[in-house]
């Protein structure tokens, strides 16, 4: 909005606002903003660069679009959709998998009970996703380690260690790995150099709320890997490329 | 050819469909936008910033068009299918054997979905790494979210309309979990399944979610999404402007 | 600032606007409540074309002592062991999967998630909230062996007979 306005009240002249326009402006639409009170908006940008969404963005997107359809076009052409024998309800095949996206909830009930990783887990998966954006939104992305080092490290290495403890009481090896890997690269990035231009560097500079996201990313992808691939029979660990 | 596309938008009949006019002013190209329903919940202008491909990946474009797709081949689809036990399985197979480009519309069909769910999951992933959900766009991800677990519902209910032995167990399983739920389980299970097992009964209601409820929930929640990213100040681009 | 809005006679001497509102929120929240019960009494089917819970196994000489017999299309398992005749239930309490009799491992497994469970319902392993559930089980007036699938026992109880 305020990338409209040109300049501030001179001292000369003590208006509250003073606008103009562009050359365009009698052909393009613009938005005005007016700033009443004699404060001067903080404006980090001047004038971002925009361009029309007609064609610029439009065709962009018929592109995008375009490709994904010879893409899906192409793989229908090549692979054959699934399609076992008629429903059966007096046989369950071995193993009977869901689709692939619900195969690490799966994997998960195989170690909890049915009320812990089919409700009480998807719907504090679904809630925390929800609260996300208003609960410590950490607009300012400030680096974990960047403050309270000290203390932070100590609760990191408790929340860490409490967590591994849980999950190795109930042997869920397969949520256990995927934490100590998340949960010590966390520790590792905090002896990381703060002027470190690498990816150590970048590591560092990350949110809290990045390693969240990340520890649950990786989670998740290591779950339903192990459900599509590393499962067979009676819900067994096989391996993808067979016996050795 | 330029010409009679020229002449052919002059004409009063186009000029009464298009009303946006002819011309290549930015007056005109905005009026294009802005009078088209289809395109005006986009905003007339767009950051040059937000158009790069590294910025979105297109994810939230791709996911859009993987819907688009879906419902188009969904509809075709449903030309040929009986939501009742056990014609739908038969109706599988005459869609391999019988139906001209039957079987390339279920694999279309069945691979957007698929497509779809990875891209509404990276889309998701994406918008969390870069930021873009933080105030003022925070409702606009609350929107995400849904939009994510009504793909998912979609997904879900369409795996058990082929009626074979991976549609039917998925769903005995996935629906059981539901019985899981705390005092009202079973009545939810009995509501969802239309009866105990899963049956007649349960691949009518399934066909009805998957078919019609849903994807009017989702139209309307896509609408509102497209809505608030213009509301919300544009495609986020990052805070710092670019070196 | 004086009243500029012409006298009109009001039909209604009583109404205003608080007591419109009250009124109509009121019967919105009854029409609410009225569509949900509808809504769920809609939902719930009143007949179904499902399976009757009461099958009939057969003769009990069918089934020899020492004998687990799998009854896919019932859903359970007939056991002649040392105490007399039982049927449980061969419906996985995890998830619903159909458990199969491993007669090599002597073991009942469910190929869904792995719970395994002795032949007298007893869990071994696995994620299964709950051991296998036996069946109520009786001989009827010409000695065919009824089971109900609806009823749990809460007991172990056997149906003997004379060998």
């Amino acid at each position: 909005m305020v990338d409209c306005i040109r300049g501030t009240s001179p001292v000369s002249e003590p208006k509250d606002f003073r606008a103009s326009f562009d050359s365009d402006s009698q052909r393009t639409p613009v938005r005005v903003a007016f700033v009443t009170r004699r404060t001067t908006p903080h404006v980090t940008k001047a004038g971002d660069d925009r361009v029309m969404t007609n064609p610029d963005a439009l065709l962009r997107v018929a592109v995008a679009v375009m490709a994904l359809l010879i893409v899906l076009v192409v793989v229908s052409l090549l692979f054959d959709a699934p399609l076992e024998g008629l429903a059966n309800p007096l046989q369950t095949p071995n193993p009977a998998k869901a689709p692939w996206y619900f195969l690490g909830l799966q994997e998960l009930l195989h170690y909890f009970p049915p009320v812990v990783a089919g409700v009480v887990i998807p719907s504090l998966v679904v809630l925390a996703l929800v609260v996300i954006p208003y609960f410590n939104v950490n607009v300012e992305a400030e680096g974990f380690w960047n403050r309270n080092g000290e203390r932070k490290s100590i609760l990191v290495w408790v929340a860490v260690a409490a967590l591994s403890a849980f999950l190795v009481w109930f042997s869920v090896y397969a949520v256990l790995v995927p934490t100590l890997v998340s949960g010590g690269a966390l520790i590792v990035t905090a002896a990381a150099p703060p002027q470190d231009k690498g990816f150590g560097g970048w590591l560092r500079s990350k949110p809290l709320p990045f390693w969240i996201m990340t520890w649950f990313l990786v989670v998740a992808i290591t779950l339903t890997v192990i459900g599509t691939c590393f499962r067979g029979a009676g819900w067994s660990w096989v391996w993808p490329w067979g016996e050795l | 050819m330029n010409s009679l596309y020229s002449r052919l938008r002059g004409t009063a009949v186009w000029r009464s469909v298009f009303r946006s006019g002819t011309g290549d002013t930015n007056l005109h190209r905005s009026l294009t936008v802005q009078q088209n329903i289809f395109l005006h919940l986009a905003s007339v202008k767009i950051r040059r910033r937000a158009l790069e491909f590294g910025v979105t990946w297109y994810l939230g474009t791709l996911s859009m068009a993987s819907f688009v797709i879906l419902v188009v081949t969904g509809v075709l689809l449903m030309l040929y299918y009986h939501p009742s036990v056990p014609q739908a399985y038969a109706d599988m197979k005459d869609l391999q054997f019988v139906v001209s480009a039957g079987v390339f519309l279920r694999n279309l069909h069945r691979w957007a979905a698929h497509a779809m769910v990875v891209l509404v999951f990276a889309h998701m992933f994406k918008v969390f790494y870069r930021g873009a959900y933080r105030p003022p766009r925070e409702f606009n991800w609350v929107v995400g979210v849904m939009l994510l677990l009504l793909t998912l519902f979609l997904s879900y209910t369409g795996y058990l309309l082929p009626w074979d032995q991976l549609a039917f167990w998925a769903i005995t399983v996935g629906s059981n979990i539901i019985s899981a739920v705390p005092a009202m389980g079973a009545k939810i299970r009995f509501l969802m399944l239309g009866g105990h097992t899963v049956n007649a009964n349960a691949l009518l209601r399934f066909y009805v979610l998957h078919c019609v409820i849903l994807p009017l929930i989702a139209a309307v929640f896509l609408a509102v999404h497209f809505w608030r990213i213009r509301k919300d100040g544009g495609l986020y681009t990052g805070d710092k402007p670019r070196e | 600032m004086p009243d500029q809005t012409p006298h009109v006679e009001r039909a209604c001497p009583g109404c205003n606007r608080r007591r419109f509102t009250t009124a109509g929120v009121g019967s919105l929240a009854i029409a609410g409540i009225g569509s949900a019960v509808f809504g769920y009494e809609f939902l719930s089917p009143n007949a179904l074309y499902e399976p009757s819970p009461i099958v009939d196994a057969g003769k009990p000489e069918r089934y020899p002592p020492g004998s687990v017999t799998p009854d896919a299309q019932s859903g359970l398992y007939v056991v002649h062991g040392p105490e007399g005749i039982y049927a449980l239930s061969a419906v996985c309490t995890h998830l619903g999967c159909v458990t199969a009799w491993r007669p090599e491992l002597d073991m009942v497994a469910c190929p869904c998630h792995g719970s395994k469970f002795h032949i007298d319902g007893v869990k071994i392993e696995g994620p299964a909230p709950r051991p296998l559930p036996w069946l109520k089980a009786w001989l009827n007036d010409e000695g065919n062996l009824m089971i109900d699938r609806s009823e749990a026992l809460t007991r172990k109880q056997y149906v003997r007979v004379q060998a």
